[in-house]
């Protein structure tokens, strides 16, 4: 029997941005899911990889989960951590554990409960951090959470690119209209030019509706060898190592090399995706990944969104769920999730007729590190 | 008389006794600037690099540096977080290259700081929080070279 895995399964809780859920519980909840999907029981599981939230929270997922969904005798059990790329590190790990017979199927689960009863994402991940170190630093100059770090990038993106911030909101606009149509988003109103401009500043250039929405949730994927499922074709990584120094740019210029290696494994080119799922933590990530991925020429991925190609009806469909921004924000998932959901053509009123292959990316940190897989509808 | 930071909580007050950054914040507390450099070929070493990326030589060497920069990129605040912001006011923060090659994310000496542009110079000074100096940036264009929001 073949040890090529697929991918046979998936599960997700509801999004909530409301309280309630711990990580575990609502990894449970999804990992039973996932399992239900894929028609196979716990018994037949000896795989379980779990990603979580970075930083330092005490709720965060780990590998008692085994012990908490239930899994008996497993021959692969590992906590999976490189910040946003981390789903795609699992699937890849999975891959070749299956290939190499360590295991047979393997469940891979994400979850995160950020929003808590005394107060939002914002403000979890603004307390989240500690003193010490260079983080400590950079909070002990104002830059709670995420956000601040992440507009320092785009301003410096703006000002190297020659961008305009309007093309920032494209992206959120984009982003938004596909959304609309996915019964999983958590914005789902439809959104114009003005209330973007409405949308609080968080940290300049960034607004509100700059930023993925977090959710408390979770989901998962199970993978198994030699079953009907959706084929993964490639996979590929770069983590450039970056230096900060003076005199150099230090964010941008990274990820290419992990596309092209997945492409190659794939034997597939940039013209043969039917959809793009892209890490979209922020709107001005969509626009650094199009570029650095090699989808469009330097300085004119702000004029590729602001075309159309990006959007519902255009001829480069990326972020079909709505991503991160608009649909949900369960890091490296998202864009697994939705990528799984368009190949089984699954995707109702925002399915991108005859999907048959998917581009997924992860990124890591601060552009960091790139994580890439091509899947194939089976 | 210890009188409070403008801009944030003495709970984001980091250790003297840091066991990454203790040499900067002991150096800040003698008001001089003191980054970590590479003892071999005296590259300039990011604040929790051990060894040099370009030679290979271990051990940094934590030493004053010129407290003169440009702003390599620049954002404002407009989310003040209960509880750990002070300020009512949006705040500018800063990410700096300085002379000696150190880059480094810094808030404003002052409250009330107009935020600078992208290659505006800036200096290097030093604010308290709860006992810990912690160093600032002070912009030297008036008025910044151009408007920033």
């Amino acid at each position: 029997m073949s040890r090529e895995p697929a991918i046979t399964g998936l599960g997700q809780t509801a999004m909530s941005v409301r309280p309630g859920g711990t990580a575990s519980a609502l990894a449970v909840e999804a990992v039973a899911a996932a399992l239900a999907d894929a028609g196979v029981t716990h018994s037949e599981v000896d795989g379980l990889l779990v990603g979580s939230s970075q930083g330092v929270r005490p709720d965060r997922l780990g590998v008692g989960l085994a012990q908490q969904a239930g899994f008996g005798d497993l021959r692969l059990l590992e906590h999976v951590e490189i910040k946003g790329a981390t789903t795609v590190a699992m699937i890849e790990r999975a891959r070749y554990a299956i290939r190499s017979g360590m295991a047979r199927t393997v469940v891979c689960v994400f979850a995160d409960a950020p929003i808590r009863a005394r107060g939002g994402a914002g403000s979890t991940y603004a307390h989240s951090g500690g003193t010490s170190g260079t983080r400590g630093l950079e909070r002990a100059s104002g830059v709670l959470g995420s956000v601040p770090t992440y507009a320092l990038l785009a301003a410096r993106w703006l000002a190297v690119t020659g961008g305009r911030p309007d093309d920032l909101c494209e992206v959120a606009l984009a982003a938004r209209a596909w959304a609309v149509h996915n019964p999983d988003a958590v914005q789902r109103e439809p959104l114009g030019a003005a209330d973007y401009h409405a949308s609080p500043m968080v940290s300049a250039p960034l607004r509100r509706l700059d930023c993925a929405r977090p959710v408390n949730g979770a989901a998962a994927v199970v993978l198994a060898a030699g079953a009907d499922g959706i084929r993964i074709r490639g996979t590929g990584r770069e983590h450039p190592v970056r230096r900060r120094r003076a005199g150099a740019e230090s964010w941008f210029g990274g990820g290419r090399r992990a596309v092209e290696d997945a492409l190659g494994e794939a034997g597939l080119a940039r013209a043969d995706l039917d959809v793009l799922e892209l890490y979209d933590p922020f709107t001005i990530v969509t626009l650094c990944l199009l570029e650095e991925y090699g989808f469009c020429e330097p300085g004119k991925a702000g004029s590729l969104v602001a075309s159309g190609a990006t959007a519902p009806g255009g001829d480069l469909p990326t972020n079909t769920g709505g991503g991160q921004l608009s649909g949900f924000y369960l890091q490296g998932m998202t864009p697994l999730v939705e990528a799984i959901i368009q190949l089984r053509g699954a995707g109702g009123d925002r399915q991108v007729p005859g999907a048959r292959t998917a581009l997924v990316g992860g990124i890591g940190g601060r552009l960091d590190h790139h994580a890439c897989l091509i899947l194939e509808a089976s | 008389m210890k009188t409070a930071d403008w801009l944030l909580d003495d709970a984001l007050a980091p250790s003297t006794k840091d066991e990454q950054l203790g040499e900067l914040y002991r150096g800040a507390a003698r008001g001089e600037l003191v980054l970590p450099f590479c003892a071999a070929c005296d590259l300039a070493l990011e604040l929790e690099q051990v060894v040099c990326d370009g030679c290979g030589a271990a051990g940094p060497v934590w030493r004053q540096a010129s407290p003169h920069g440009r702003v390599h990129s620049v954002t404002v605040v407009h989310r003040l977080e209960p509880g750990l912001v002070r300020t009512r006011d949006p705040y500018p923060v800063a990410d700096i290259e300085l002379a000696g090659g150190h880059r480094l994310v810094l808030a404003p000496l002052e409250p009330g700081t107009a935020p600078p542009a992208i290659g505006d110079t800036v200096s290097i000074g030093f604010r308290r929080i709860g006992d810990t100096a912690v160093p600032s940036f002070r912009s030297e264009v008036f008025p910044p070279s151009k408007e920033s929001r």
